[in-house]
């Protein structure tokens, strides 16, 4: 059981990792770094010389700099997938009669190996816009899935630690508003991105600043929503701190750090706007919303969590 | 502040050192191989003015053989020539040169309609002819380009010469992801070339 739980959280962080390291891929512009699967020009070591390559493939697509990367996301990729699947065993070992435990870790694999194949996707369509959103989307899905697991192995092992809280009843559908929010401003965000390559090819010699105000109304949905977001954050965060009556230390941090980090992702977001596409900008403004998506889901279920001791 | 908190801080310091050393790795890892001149030459285009290697000077300039009646690879490469002639039409530096490879066939007049059929309308993009042997040699001598089956058995290739007439790069003229790496080359010389 420890053994589970330490994979558990070990799977969680390996694929917030993964999600880094996938974004550095994006604005590396190293997606097409190898452009076969799961293969790297022929090769299960990506070639380090063009003599190397085989006859089908086109040497100008070769930048070993960039297959190096998109390899290492690979890999690394195989890691997670091994991890969750390690996981999901263990799970299976033990709470396979636990259903909110089971499921959510199945649901998790099953995804995981759909986001392989979803790769190799990638690849054939040379980068399709759409397709890398469902990369990212169910990314978030997996690293929420995980967290979940997590926590309810965690309330296995401390059942009070909800006990004593007293939260609002009502707060469902902010949880619920908010889940939405996050997920369609993540995939606003990515469109945006996908926006501005698509400007990029049709204009090839713009410089990036000019870019964004080419981009018409996209990154205003992208503010608005994000200001909506706030506003609930803020809500969600009177509601489960000043609001509720003994609230978990988990909450009260939880609560917390999803408005700390909202309020950085504005700054980020204002600076990608007004002064530079900064790539490890881009890149962190991106992470920082899979932690609070993540946060939010942790932020729910220990919400609910309150509730089912009650009850 | 906490343990826990001081470590995460410290991890996301490095991975953010971590990434910005990726990224700028990955920002200096497109080099353009300078592979030779292209030999001297003189055709003549589809409004039978004469084109030589001069005029690869001062310009960049993406380069293919074709001919006109071609139904294989050719309509794909004609698309993807189209697609780059469209999208780099307001930077004056970039040039088109597409050489025919059955030049009994594509005469100028031919070459002039067939330019106007797919929406050439500028001098951005040329169609040269000239007779079978000098196109021969210029395919196979100076661009190193197959050329013993014309005009079925044409490369599918598109070439990268740099703005002193050097062959800098060749290209699959019908794979999409060449055509991405493509384009980012022809923007690294033009940058190369303003400054």
């Amino acid at each position: 059981m420890q053994l589970f739980r330490t994979f558990a959280i070990l799977s969680t962080a390996l694929t917030y990792l993964l999600i880094f390291i996938g974004g550095m891929v994006r604005v590396a512009g190293a997606g097409m770094g190898c452009p076969d699967w799961p293969k790297c020009f022929g090769r299960w070591i990506p070639p380090t010389s063009l003599d190397q390559l085989p006859e089908h493939i086109d040497p100008a697509k070769f930048n070993m700099v960039l297959a190096w990367i998109e390899y290492c996301n690979r890999l690394f990729g195989a890691l997670v997938g091994l991890t969750i699947a390690i996981t999901l065993y263990l799970g299976l070992k033990h709470y396979s009669h636990l259903p909110r435990i089971k499921w959510p870790l199945i649901s998790a694999f099953s995804l995981t190996l759909f986001e392989g194949w979803l790769g190799s996707v990638l690849v054939d369509t040379v980068l399709n816009p759409l397709t890398i959103t469902l990369h990212l989307f169910f990314a978030l899905i997996i690293v929420m899935l995980l967290l979940y697991a997590s926590q309810e192995v965690y309330y296995l092992e401390n059942p009070d630690a909800e006990k004593n809280s007293d939260y609002p009843s009502n707060m469902q559908l902010l949880f619920g508003l908010m889940a939405v929010a996050l997920l369609a401003e993540v995939v606003l965000g990515t469109e945006i991105r996908g926006g501005l390559e698509m400007i990029r090819k049709e204009n090839p010699m713009v410089e990036s600043q000019f870019l964004l105000d080419m981009l018409g109304p996209f990154k205003y949905a992208h503010s608005i929503l994000g200001l909506l977001i706030t506003i609930l954050s803020i809500f969600i965060w009177h509601g489960s701190v000043k609001r509720s009556l003994n609230p978990s230390s988990l909450m009260v941090q939880t609560s917390t750090t999803i408005v700390l980090l909202i309020l950085l992702q504005i700054v980020l977001g204002e600076i990608l706007v007004f002064l530079k596409v900064i790539p490890l900008i881009q890149l962190f403004h991106l992470w920082i919303a899979s932690w609070i998506l993540g946060l939010v889901s942790i932020q729910y279920v220990a919400w609910q969590r309150s509730r089912v001791t009650y009850e | 502040m906490s343990r826990v908190t001081y470590y995460i801080l410290i991890m996301i310091i490095i991975l953010g050192l971590g990434a910005n050393w990726v990224i700028e790795k990955a920002n200096r890892s497109y080099d353009i191989p300078l592979l030779r001149p292209v030999p001297e030459f003189s055709f003549l285009n589809q409004r039978g003015e004469s084109f030589s290697n001069e005029n690869l000077q001062k310009k960049i300039t993406i380069l293919d053989f074709m001919f006109t009646s071609c139904t294989g690879p050719c309509p794909l490469m004609t698309l993807n020539m189209s697609s780059l002639y469209k999208d780099f039409d307001d930077v004056q530096e970039v040039q088109f040169v597409s050489i025919t490879v059955d030049p009994s066939i594509d005469t100028k007049d031919k070459l002039r309609e067939y330019a106007e059929l797919i929406g050439v309308d500028d001098g951005r993009w040329q169609f040269l002819w000239s007779d079978m042997s000098a196109i021969k040699d210029l395919k196979k001598n100076g661009f190193m380009l197959y050329a013993d089956d014309l005009p079925q058995g044409h490369a599918i290739k598109f070439v990268l010469i740099d703005h002193k007439g050097n062959i800098r790069k060749y290209f699959d003229g019908t794979d999409e992801a060449s055509q991405k790496v493509l384009r980012k080359d022809i923007s690294k010389l033009v940058r190369e070339l303003r400054s």
